[in-house]
């Protein structure tokens, strides 16, 4: 089962991320927000203002796949996408990540990591990058 | 459409790579992917584009669904915006006159085909430099129409 770092939920808790959904025929709207919460190993809920909740309701209804992106400095320091199933509770987008991939620029762009021993993810993260999260 | 001057200085950061924005596309089948971006410019006032380094995923959406959206990663002083609008891939070996949605593809490379002696991104950090800047084309968005992500009023239409 896909289980994110420490590193990648300290990156999209402190700085949230644009959320790509598309309608089931491709048609494709982002929401930005500002931070999440990641239950267990691969869940993220994320709150939503009502306008938020009103743009995507029926791009999840239809189609509820969604692709997340570090927010802030980790769009470019935390190069990582997270792919899952959502759904809308209420106003709070519930993601289950099913797929992680490094989008670090270079031969290792669209590397997929979950397929990855966790313990091989770790050893990654630890030789390409220094911090373990945005900066305090 | 043509972006306001506001929007063009947003993303265009000169001699910094250009701004740092994500970039959405999505398959046919309506899988998004969702990736960070550097190297963003503006061309022709309503046209954006983003240098090609080897997408992997977003090449292979784009030739079955040529439609993006781009938002901005630093959104200061309220610029909560996000793009979208058909977008494709230009590089080398398109045909001479190969036109995307009013721009000549020979136009754009000739100009953005070398991002890194246009603009070399002397500021990025080693750690998340990619090791060369190879570059197979340019990502060339036509903007449609511009939205508002801010969480209050999101999906507001601004251009």
């Amino acid at each position: 089962m896909t289980k994110l770092t420490p590193r990648m939920k300290n990156w999209i808790e402190g700085l949230g991320a644009h959320i790509g959904t598309a309608t089931k025929k491709g048609f494709p709207t982002t929401i930005v927000v500002e931070s999440v919460k990641v239950e267990g190993d691969n869940i993220v809920k994320v709150q939503l203002s009502e306008a938020q909740v009103s743009q995507i309701k029926q791009n999840i209804s239809e189609n509820p796949q969604v692709a997340l992106g570090p927010g802030g400095l980790g769009s470019i320091r935390a190069a990582y996408q997270f792919k899952g199933v959502a759904k809308i509770e209420s106003t709070t987008l519930v993601v289950e990540v099913k797929e992680i991939y490094c989008t670090k620029p270079g031969p290792e762009a669209a590397l997929r990591l979950d397929i990855l021993p966790y313990e091989n993810i770790i050893k990654f993260e630890s030789t390409r990058w220094r911090d373990t999260g945005p900066p305090k | 459409m043509k972006l306001t001057d506001e929007m063009k200085d947003t993303l265009s950061i000169i001699g910094a790579g250009g701004a740092v924005v994500h970039f959405t596309t999505c398959s046919a089948d309506g899988k998004p992917n969702t990736v960070g971006e550097r190297f963003v410019a503006v061309w022709k006032d309503e046209y954006i584009l983003i240098a090609d380094m080897y997408a992997q995923k977003t090449r292979f959406n784009l030739m079955e669904n040529p439609i993006g959206v781009i938002t901005i990663a630093h959104p200061v002083l309220g610029r909560t915006w996000a793009f979208r609008g058909p977008t494709t891939m230009l590089q080398e070996g398109l045909p001479p006159d190969y036109e995307f949605h009013g721009a000549k593809a020979k136009d754009v490379l000739d100009e953005w085909g070398n991002w890194a002696e246009k603009e070399p991104p002397s500021e990025v950090p080693p750690d998340i430099r990619p090791p060369m800047l190879v570059q197979r084309g340019v990502i060339f968005m036509k903007v449609d129409e511009v939205y508002s992500y801010n969480a209050s009023e999101a999906g507001k239409k601004i251009l």
